[in-house]
């Protein structure tokens, strides 16, 4: 077989024993890789109702088929596990280098159980695997564990690894790779300190084989030249990474302000990607074989935030920057380095400080408690929440577990805006009902990587449907995580994937994708037949949920009963209830949102 | 009557080097449609180009009124 190695890692960090597994090739295909092969996994060996920081949860790192192929943007993998956060499903994406070092040690994943009696890294170089002591990393941020493990095994390894939010269990904990890359939502970071397992470092050149190298070759640098083509014409992701984006959801009025009181920003010039170009940019910064090259090298030169580092992109603008308030730009810069460097979630970070704040300003939780003020704005005090959450000092300790946790403790949950506990990203879904839809049934909680019908509700891609509506969007939620699903599991970038690897029709077909996938594998997918093999993974990650418990499809207070005051969306709120049976009609789900065992036996899933 | 036109990103090329973050104010004739006004600016007017009234998508014949604000920007790729 191609494409894929068929092979798995396996690491018992309880007893540090590691074995090498094969993949049945069936499987593989059934379920396309990354994302898909992880979630068989997990659903196969891992209790859904299972404490997630205990020992019984599974860790998976997953490659796709198309990870370390010559496909651009082929470099991402993903982290599959059971959240912390959520109580439901994890899966987060990282793109950068070790991705792709990871798929050439000549594993499709590495399976990570148990927990390490003390801190251990694991070292990987094809077959030579071992488990390491972390003992003189442990406590380190992630910079300087990059560092220190490159220095002692090799500059040509690559490295992810959590900082000390992940080793303090913050709940908003992300696994760094690349120094800047985040496989960040949903606590990933926290299941891995719960481990004791501080880094991974992975070199090899076990390039998988391919199908078809010299086709594959042709269509990769084919699809490249359509990216450059846009690139040459001015492209905004080039020319700001998303920093650009501010200024769009502004003028829609889904720009999240003051954790969501507000649609609008107005000081958004002082935080927006010109201001960031003008004053902070150095050069972009591209993932592994990608010609889009979307990252930012930046740097603060001089004055209190002083610092480099990359950053920050639109929903780090939208969370630690509008989110809170705050347009102080080197402020809000060097909050973003400082969540690298620990290891957090900047979304998570961002919205649950800004739910802090807005405890704090109608007076449910008091200055004593927080030991400073807290106002919306006050740059200073959120660099210095961000510190506290990390190391889990004093009211940290309250802040390192979400905003849900934080506003039901001091008695006003209604304050915290989120689903299944994890903070919405940085569209106001009041002003754009299709994502009202997505936040609600989304199989990790609130996030736009689970189907992000902002490209069309927002940015106009393939078309631009209208963000106020809700004709038509329970089809295009479906069709959109179904299609998201398929790109975390092939292994490719989002970015790059949904513009140039589907076809621009009304209902898009990943036409590119797939002949990609065949090229790199030989599995002869049709289109509808990725699709339908990615409806399979979300179905299945959605069994997982709903028996881990987490069974409400609904969203917060604040999005179905405080209409926005502001913007072009004002009065709007979400009109779930116009949407949601529709959605579960179209899924192929019961009234509650179970899979039906007809849906079941059509996607070849087990019935119980 | 005046209106405005709001440019994001790399549309802000498009237009004269006075304007505030992105914002020009600019006299047409009563009756001007979204699709008139815009067409004055060197853009993509085909689906490469995302275009709103008052951040509402609208049908680009509307026709125009006192202070209304039309922006532009581009739909090359997503956020």
């Amino acid at each position: 077989m191609y494409g894929w190695h068929l092979r798995i890692l396996r690491v018992n960090l309880t007893t540090h024993q590691v074995t090498k597994e094969d993949v049945d090739p069936k499987i593989a295909r059934d379920y396309l890789g990354g994302r898909g092969l992880a979630i068989h996994y997990l659903y196969k060996e891992v209790d859904p109702t299972v404490d997630p920081l205990s020992p019984g949860n599974k860790l998976i790192f997953a490659t796709g088929p198309l990870t370390a192929t010559p496909a651009p943007t082929g470099n991402r993998y993903m982290v599959v596990t059971k959240s912390p956060l959520t109580g439901a499903l994890a899966h987060s994406n990282s793109g950068g280098e070790f991705p792709t070092w990871m798929k050439r040690t000549g594993f499709d994943l590495y399976i990570f159980e148990g927990r390490s009696p003390e801190p251990v890294y694991l070292f990987v170089n094809e077959d030579q695997v071992e488990v390491r002591s972390a003992a003189h990393v442990w406590g380190k941020d992630t910079h300087e564990t990059t560092d220190i493990l490159k220095a002692e095994t090799s500059e040509e390894a690559r490295v992810a690894c959590i900082g000390p939010a992940g080793e303090n269990l913050a709940l908003m904990a992300a696994i760094m790779n690349d120094k800047h890359r985040a496989a960040a939502r949903s606590g990933v970071g926290a299941v891995m300190g719960s481990k004791n397992l501080k880094a991974v470092v992975a070199m090899g050149n076990k390039n998988p084989a391919l199908h078809d190298a010299e086709a594959m070759r042709s269509i990769s640098v084919e699809t490249s030249k359509n990216v450059g083509a846009d690139v040459k014409k001015g492209s905004n992701m080039r020319i700001y990474g998303t920093s650009y984006v501010p200024q769009v959801t502004n003028t829609l009025g889904i720009l999240p302000t003051r954790n969501f009181l507000q649609g609008t920003f107005e000081h958004v010039h002082n935080v927006d990607g010109d201001a960031l170009k003008n004053q902070y940019l150095i050069r972009h910064t591209p993932c592994y074989r990608c010609p889009l090259s979307c990252g930012r090298l930046t740097e603060v030169p001089d004055g209190p935030y002083k610092g480099k580092g990359e950053g920050p992109e639109y929903e780090t603008i939208s969370s630690l920057g509008t989110g809170c308030g705050v347009s102080n730009l080197a402020a809000l810069v060097k909050a973003n380095y400082l969540c690298n460097e620990y290891g957090m979630d900047t979304i998570t970070t961002g919205m649950t400080i800004a739910a802090a704040m807005e405890m704090y300003e109608k007076g449910y939780i008091p200055e004593e408690v927080i030991g400073m003020p807290l106002k919306f704005g006050d740059h200073d005090a959120m660099i210095e929440m961000i510190k506290k959450m990390a190391y889990n000092e004093g009211f940290g300790k309250d802040l390192a577990q979400g905003s849900y946790r934080l506003c039901e403790k001091y008695g006003h949950p209604e304050i915290a805006v989120t689903t299944r506990k994890q903070e919405f990203p940085g569209y106001d879904p009041r002003g754009s009902q299709g994502m009202g839809l997505l936040y609600a049934t989304s199989n990790k909680g609130a996030s736009h990587m689970e189907g992000d019908v902002a490209y069309e509700e927002v940015f106009g891609v393939p078309v631009k449907e209208n963000p106020l509506t809700t004709e038509g969007k329970p089809e295009l939620v479906k069709h959109f995580e179904d299609s998201f699903a398929l790109m975390d599991s092939s292994g490719v970038c989002v970015f790059v994937g949904i513009r140039y690897m589907f076809n621009k029709d009304r209902m898009i077909l990943p036409q590119t994708l797939a002949n990609m996938m065949n090229l790199s594998t030989g599995a002869e997918y049709s289109p509808e037949e990725a699709l339908k093999a990615a409806e399979r993974v979300y179905n299945l990650e959605r069994m997982f949920l709903l028996k881990a418990g987490s069974t409400e499809d609904t969203l917060p207070h604040r999005m179905l009963h405080e209409p926005l005051p502001d913007g072009p969306a004002k009065g709007k709120v979400v009109e779930l209830d116009k949407m949601l049976p529709e959605f579960y009609k179209v899924r192929g789900w019961d009234e509650k949102g179970w899979p039906t065992k007809e849906k079941l036996e059509e996607l070849g899933l087990p019935l119980n | 009557m005046l209106i405005r036109i709001k440019m994001i990103a790399n549309y802000r090329d498009a237009l004269p080097p006075h304007h505030k973050h992105g914002v020009i104010e600019l006299e047409v004739p009563e009756g001007t449609t979204v699709y008139e006004a815009i067409s004055r600016f060197d853009i993509p007017l085909n689906d490469e180009s995302v275009i709103v009234l008052n951040g509402l998508t609208v049908d680009m014949t509307t026709p125009l009124t006192e202070g209304d604000m039309v922006t532009a920007f581009s739909a090359i790729a997503g956020g």
